[in-house]
């Protein structure tokens, strides 16, 4: 079976130290970005669920 | 470091790359009208439920704005406008762009009803499925006309935040809606008639393409004067006061004034500028300060 391909941004071995930084540095702000949301729709189903149970006693 | 210097796929976008696939300028635009719906319905909501509502709606017009980039992704490369989105510079693969749109699209849909109601969860899948079906893979490439039914869309947020507030919809939503559709089309020609180059290389058969500059003038001027007695009828209805009826009076004569300008722009034999399209441009400029002041009179004249 043939050996599947790795992504392109994962052929990274020619990559210069600064390819490799500059990567890294976007790699790590989309991270931040998808934590920040998931934490964000998490808190905010929290609080509509507070506020439903509150307001009108059920959540639908 | 440039993108070019990184090889294309994932692994070169950007947290902003993300960011821009949601169209933000339009969302404001959208999240504006949407919040003004929800201002001046006539019941109190929870300040979080309306938050909510709000954000369900930035979710749907971004979500919708990427599905969008990822049909026309083919379009976007070929004009100057749009050549350096994420799609066609090669920094988001368009397959990406497509999960991304359709599952916030379906997060916005339930966070709309577990927060608000089904009705207002119903309008924004409505609004979602018109842009991205009616107006993105069928109006879009297949009339001049397509922005003036397309332009139901972007016409839907005052309804739904009305609808979110109150669980109904009355005759002021359908107000509000009917006006952002009769703005649409002086609002959107008058860019593509500076920006008709670019529709003309895309094949994209926006109204100047097909039917001329010339034509396209009258259509802008024709739009904004029909617009003139709809953006009044809250007021004529009884539905707003007086500060919203002389607001939207003034607004709407100095935009038929700039529309004049643009139908009576030195031009060739043919219609085409003879002066870069300054009046288009100025009359592309003045209708979104002419829609953002004639909603924030509406949501004013509610607390008078």
């Amino acid at each position: 079976m043939p050996e599947k391909m790795p992504r392109t941004e994962l052929r990274e071995s020619s990559w210069t130290p600064e390819e490799r930084a500059e990567f890294n540095r976007r790699r790590r702000g989309r991270n931040l970005l998808l934590l920040a949301a998931l934490a964000g729709f998490s808190v905010l189903v929290y609080a509509i669920a507070i506020v439903k149970l509150h307001e009108y006693g059920q959540m639908w | 470091m440039s993108d070019s210097t990184l090889s294309g796929g994932l692994g070169v976008s950007t947290a902003a790359d993300w960011f821009s696939l949601l169209k933000p300028r339009v969302m404001s635009l959208v999240v504006f009208t949407g919040a003004i719906g929800l201002i001046v319905a006539p019941t109190h909501i929870n300040p979080v439920l309306a938050f909510t509502a709000i954000l369900c709606i930035a979710l749907a017009a971004g979500a919708s704005g990427a599905i969008n980039m990822w049909y026309d992704a083919d379009i976007d490369a070929v004009m100057h406008r749009t050549a350096s989105r994420p799609i066609p510079a090669g920094r988001i693969t368009a397959n990406d762009a497509l999960g991304y749109g359709i599952v916030l699209s379906a997060i916005s849909v339930l966070l709309m009803a577990m927060a608000t109601n089904l009705l207002a969860a119903a309008l924004l899948a409505l609004s979602i499925f018109y842009y991205v079906f009616i107006y993105t893979m069928w109006l879009k490439r297949s009339t001049p006309q397509n922005i003036v039914i397309g332009g139901a869309a972007g016409a839907f947020p005052p309804v739904i935040g009305w609808a979110a507030a109150t669980g109904h919809v009355s005759l002021l939503p359908v107000l509000l809606f009917t006006i952002v559709f009769f703005w649409t089309p002086p609002h959107f020609w008058s860019l593509s008639l500076f920006a008709s180059g670019d529709y003309e290389r895309a094949g994209v058969p926006m109204l100047p393409v097909i039917k001329g500059p010339r034509h396209t003038r009258l259509n802008v001027m024709v739009y904004s004067v029909l617009l003139l007695p709809i953006a009044l009828s809250p007021y004529l209805f009884g539905l707003c006061g007086l500060f919203y009826g002389a607001t939207a009076l003034v607004l709407s004569v100095v935009f038929c004034y700039y529309c004049w300008r643009v139908l009576t722009d030195q031009q060739d034999p043919q219609g085409h500028s003879l002066t870069n399209n300054a009046p288009a441009r100025a009359a592309f400029k003045y209708s979104i300060l002419y829609l953002f002041i004639l909603f924030g009179a509406c949501a004013v004249d509610r607390f008078i």
